[in-house]
């Protein structure tokens, strides 16, 4: 396996080389490069890949004002099974 | 051969020794009572505990601690459940998760 | 509805339930993890005393101690939100409701990965799941493993293994990228050892952190750095080698080991392969802080204490009423400053409850928690004193803005 197939996003198994496109076409921020890619949408809540989106995003994004943030996390922060949800 | 750690240079001896039965993709298998499933099965020799749900590829335990996801399986019929967070109990029955690797893979 | 929830049975949530509780406070602690002391448990090394630092032992201290007081425990529960309305907190979990005016999270941290081809295969596993799997479920991760990421807690785990009986065949670098950077960089990686040095057991690092004082020497260090590594407890500790891929079928069968050179790129045509049954992957930690940012609290990005960390002052308030923040959640430190920090946040939790007269105690609980940081053994990163005042100084700003920066907060761009 070639480093670019290597799988950044566990969950949706999206891989380095889909992220770097994204983010060198897009030159996104990395909440959209996550839309885009659906890289940390997955189960974990994307608990495991955050740290490396964020690099991959802020390599080719112009984020200014990176210091203060609104993290955008939406609850629920663990998946509720169909069981729970129903009451 | 065991994979359990019997006696440690610093912890010590393992005290505990209250093992219970359970079931892995209809195999039994023993593991001490209140041990995460997680490491029941991997002093068993069993790493894989799920395929991926599209791509059929194997994942077992990675965080060890609840945040990856990445080790559920089926406890007595209920999916989801982190193998790495759920203790052992006698007569449990547990299934991996996710797609056969036998019906896509690779 | 309880006097005070915490979330989070690592050590400053246990110090924070003993304090409330000593207090005389009805307290709840929820855990998602089915034993209480959070990465606490994992933990066991030696101290320059020459005592072991035995992280069951001191989880079930103060476990024992916070049941004892009469704190109730709810492990084994996830929570999955957290709201505030009329100044009372709901906490929702898989099984409960809870009802609370003083909550506090002590989430702690996650780790963050270095991604290397074939990581997914089952075998392969971050380098806590290892600890936890070896000090406190006492199962063997493996036979024999290779760690890819060299810093202080991959060095101590990996000391950790080799007590147990594990055989660790590298401890070495991952290969450089967008994502591993200085991690990838033998140079950057034998820097940030140097700080660390006055706790390295091989006199070859502590003869090294002093001859290598200036730049050059290191680069220098680097360069002629061992092909084979050096080893330390017996462990070979590879810098001028990256693992480029984890192969195996269906799991681990062994790395694809490459010679890499003082800038981290491989020399090709010098991969070997390892036979190993499993692989630790070592990124460090970052603060794990999902149910503050449900919760709304303004967050910063404060590099020396790991990652983005929501703004809290040193009495460990948020800016958030009733809303209190302690431990790794709050930047990455050792189980030590989780401690000091968690009684801090007990004490402002028990004078939000309406306590009187606990100023005096928590400015001297302030102080403890930088006397402890002061001593600490293991420092996680150099800089720690600088992120701890830049967070405050974050804090005394908006407090300042407060009335006039209600809209710059709502309009991060960062997920
Ligand atoms: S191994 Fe990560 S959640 Fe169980």
């Amino acid at each position: 396996m070639k480093e670019d197939e290597m799988i950044i996003c566990r969950c949706e198994e999206v891989s380095y080389e889909e992220l770097k496109t994204t983010a060198a076409k897009y030159k996104c921020s990395a909440r959209e490069l996550k839309l885009r890619t659906r890289a940390g949408m997955g189960y974990c809540g994307g608990r495991s890949c955050r740290t490396m989106v964020d690099k991959i995003a802020a390599t080719s994004a112009n984020d200014r004002n990176r210091t203060c943030v609104s993290l955008k996390y939406q609850p629920p922060i663990r998946p509720i099974s169909f069981k729970n949800l129903g009451g | 051969m065991t994979r359990r750690i019997l006696d440690h240079p610093i912890l010590g001896k393992m005290e505990d020794n209250n093992y219970v039965s359970f079931t892995f993709n209809q195999k039994g298998y023993k593991g001490l009572e209140n041990e995460s499933l997680a490491a029941a099965l991997l002093a068993n020799g069993i790493r894989t505990l799920r395929h991926h749900e599209e791509s059929g590829s194997p994942r077992g335990i990675y965080c060890n601690i609840g945040h990856c996801y990445e080790c559920r399986v089926s406890v007595d019929g209920q999916q989801g459940i982190r193998a790495c967070l759920t203790p052992v109990k006698e007569g449990m029955t547990v299934e991996s998760d996710g797609q056969l690797p036998s019906s896509k893979r690779r | 509805m309880d006097n005070a929830i915490i979330i989070g049975a690592g050590p400053a949530g246990l110090t924070a339930a003993v304090t409330c509780a000593e207090k005389g406070l009805d307290v709840v602690v929820i855990d998602e993890y089915m034993r209480a002391g959070g990465r606490l448990l994992g933990q066991l090394y030696e101290e320059p005393n020459g005592n072991w630092w035995n992280g069951i032992k001191e989880s079930t201290k103060l476990y024992k101690k916070a049941v004892d007081l009469g704190v109730n425990f709810h492990l084994n529960t996830a929570v999955n939100n957290i709201e505030n309305s009329n100044g009372i907190w709901t906490i929702y979990t898989e099984r409960e409701t809870f009802h609370t005016p003083s909550l506090l999270l002590a989430t702690g941290a996650a780790e963050a990965p270095v991604p290397v081809p074939g990581w997914t295969l089952p075998g392969v596993m971050s380098v806590g799941a290892a600890q936890v799997m070896t000090n406190v479920h006492r199962v063997k991760p493996g036979e024999r493993g290779v760690i890819i990421g060299v810093n202080v807690l991959s060095a101590a785990i990996a000391m950790e293994l080799q007590l147990a009986g594990v055989e660790v065949a590298s401890l070495t670098l991952p290969k450089t990228n967008q994502m591993t950077q200085d991690a990838g960089k033998p140079k950057e990686v034998l820097d940030s050892l140097l700080h660390v040095s006055h706790m390295a057991p091989s006199p070859f690092v502590r003869y090294g952190s002093k001859l290598m004082k200036n730049d050059f020497m290191k680069k220098l260090g680097v360069n002629f750095y061992p092909k084979k590594g050096v080893k330390m407890w017996d462990i070979p500790i590879q810098l001028r080698k990256a693992v480029t891929k984890i192969y195996g079928e269906d799991e681990v069968e062994g790395v694809t080991l490459a010679t890499i050179n003082a800038d981290g790129e491989v020399v090709s045509g010098s991969e070997e392969h390892i036979p190993v049954d499993f692989v630790c992957i070592a990124g460090g930690l970052y603060p794990l802080a999902e149910l503050a940012a449900v919760a709304g609290c303004p967050f910063y990005l404060v590099e020396e204490l790991g990652g983005y960390v929501p703004l809290h002052n040193e009495r460990m308030e948020s800016p958030l009423e009733g809303l209190y923040v302690a431990g790794n959640i709050t930047g990455i430190e050792g189980a030590k400053v989780a401690a000091a920090q968690g009684r801090t946040a007990g004490l402002s939790m028990a004078h939000h409850a309406g306590m009187d007269e606990l100023d005096g105690e928590i400015k001297n609980s302030i102080e403890w928690t930088e006397q402890t940081r002061d001593n600490a053994h293991i420092q996680f990163h150099p800089e720690i004193e600088t992120g701890r005042k830049k967070i405050l100084q974050q804090w005394d700003a908006y407090q300042s803005n407060k009335k006039r920066s209600v809209v710059s907060n709502s309009r991060g761009g960062i997920t």
